[in-house]
């Protein structure tokens, strides 16, 4: 059998990330999920970290979305980040230049979100 | 805070309380990222000092560490210090000047006070970061172009100034890349006797090690627990009184009485006993007397109410050990207008 996908997956919001972790695990990734921008980063600076796609929230306390799309892109610059934003225009265009592979504005549809995760899979 | 000649290092995030690892913590993860940062924390809980160690802990360690206070400089000069000037840019720039934007290149450039940054510099620095650090001096059609890591520090509600209007959004998101909030002395009371143990060791050594007494245990206790509304920085200057003038449990009487009794609720129960006829406290029957040739209701009126204000000025500023932004807040008026205050109304600091 194929190794699952494995995604890490963080929002400060519990109802959404608990949404997205359930619906992705229920297609069976592997999913690592963090509640804040800290422990979203120690994940991905963990040795044995090997995302092969990342989804962040981009409003995040202290560790913003955009300090994790950076730092993701210059320690795996392969690696998928979609970033999600429920907020103006501002993060929007600075997760753009932090290079995010996507970024998705809420509210969306689950499938939507997957129909983007299996296109990014497939390019990489 | 302390000046070390020898090296640049600062001091360390002394505390045990969760709010201070976590602030270690996040140095430890972001330090070497160079991402645009901000500090956030009243006056004098040590903003610059979290700013110093993630410096200390980046790859720019060594490399210049810039600070700028944008609160005490008007709009012009603020400009001009921070993107320096060709010579003959304007009237008295009688040779070029390097601005502090120029000077932190390679290693860190510390907005203090961002929130009292005006807008249209607000604008022009909003413009500089979106640029990846390029600008031209003040009459300078040349480009220069800086790796400066921003850190700025602020202890204004920046989300409320962008409501107001104070503070533009864009900036705000473009700085806040990394958010650090520092809290204030009195929400983190178990890290007083550290501060207290790591600061009388420092000022010992400062007096070449002249023998000093520590604060007794019981000093300490009563320490932890008055309010500190000038943060670290007050506890520092409680910490110089004691150690120079040895008397530590008077000083903290007079801690704690000048809390008790400038607190709100007491301040009503006391008001009637203190109650002074106007007549009095203008002297209408002395100098200010309406048979004086010089008297005016304009005059009198004048004179009445730099009394009042130099007297609730005073005491919002002993209430803030002399810290000016926050008595600034208190007194809800901006900055510049208290410093003009304390000048025009003659409100001299107490002696250190």
């Amino acid at each position: 059998m194929k190794k699952p996908f494995k995604l890490l997956i963080i929002d400060d919001a519990e109802e959404i990330l608990n949404a997205l972790t359930n619906f992705f695990t229920k297609k069976k990734y592997d999913v690592v999920s963090a509640s804040n921008g800290l422990e979203g980063l120690k994940h991905i600076e963990a040795e044995d970290a090997a995302f092969d796609l990342i989804i962040t929230d981009l409003v995040l306390p202290s560790i913003s979305g955009v300090a994790i799309i950076s730092i993701a892109k210059k320690k795996f610059p392969d690696t998928p980040v979609i970033a999600i934003t429920g907020w103006g225009e501002h993060p929007e265009s600075l997760a753009k230049e932090a290079h995010a592979d996507h970024v998705l504005e809420k509210p969306f549809k689950l499938p939507e979100l997957e129909q983007l995760v299996i296109k990014l899979l497939a390019d990489e | 805070m302390s000046n070390h000649s020898k090296s640049k290092t600062g001091p360390p995030i002394v505390g045990v309380s969760k709010n201070m690892e976590r602030v270690r913590e996040l140095i430890e993860h972001v330090a070497h990222t160079g991402l645009n940062t901000v500090v956030f924390g009243e006056s004098g809980v040590g903003k610059e000092v979290v700013a110093q160690n993630l410096y200390q802990k980046s790859p720019r360690f060594g490399k210049p560490f810039i600070k700028i206070n944008c609160a005490a400089l008007p709009e012009g000069l603020l400009e001009s210090e921070l993107f320096g000037y060709e010579r003959g840019a304007f009237t008295g720039a009688e040779q070029k000047k390097k601005g502090k934007f120029q000077l932190a290149h390679s290693g860190v450039l510390l907005l203090d006070e961002i929130g009292d940054m005006s807008l249209p510099l607000q604008a022009k620095l909003l413009h500089v970061l979106q640029s990846g650090g390029g600008f031209s001096p003040l009459g300078s059609e040349k480009e220069v172009q800086t790796d400066t890591w921003v850190i700025a520090a602020t202890n204004h509600d920046l989300k409320k100034a962008i409501d107001e209007g104070k503070f533009r959004e864009d900036l705000y998101y473009r700085l806040n890349i990394i958010k650090i909030h520092v809290s204030p002395l009195r929400e983190r009371p178990e890290d007083i006797p550290l501060l207290i143990d790591f600061y009388t060791k420092e000022y010992a050594a400062m007096l070449n090690d002249r023998h000093i007494e520590k604060p007794s245990a019981q000093v300490i206790d009563r320490l932890c627990v008055y309010s500190w509304p000038g943060n670290v920085r007050e506890l520092q200057n409680v910490l110089k009184r004691m150690l120079v003038l040895g008397d530590s449990n008077q000083i903290v009487d007079e801690l704690l009485n000048g809390e008790r009794t400038s607190s709100p609720t007491s301040e009503a129960t006391n008001g009637p006993n203190q109650q002074v006829s106007l007549t009095q406290i203008i002297d209408l029957d002395g100098k200010n007397s309406p048979d004086n040739q010089s008297f005016s209701l304009k005059s009198a009126k004048k004179e009445a109410v730099e009394m009042v204000e130099r007297e609730i000025i005073s005491h919002v500023l002993a209430k803030t050990d002399w810290n000016r932004s926050k008595a600034a807040k208190i007194l809800k008026i901006s900055y510049k207008t208290l410093l003009y205050k304390i000048s025009d109304l003659n409100i001299i600091p107490p002696e250190k």
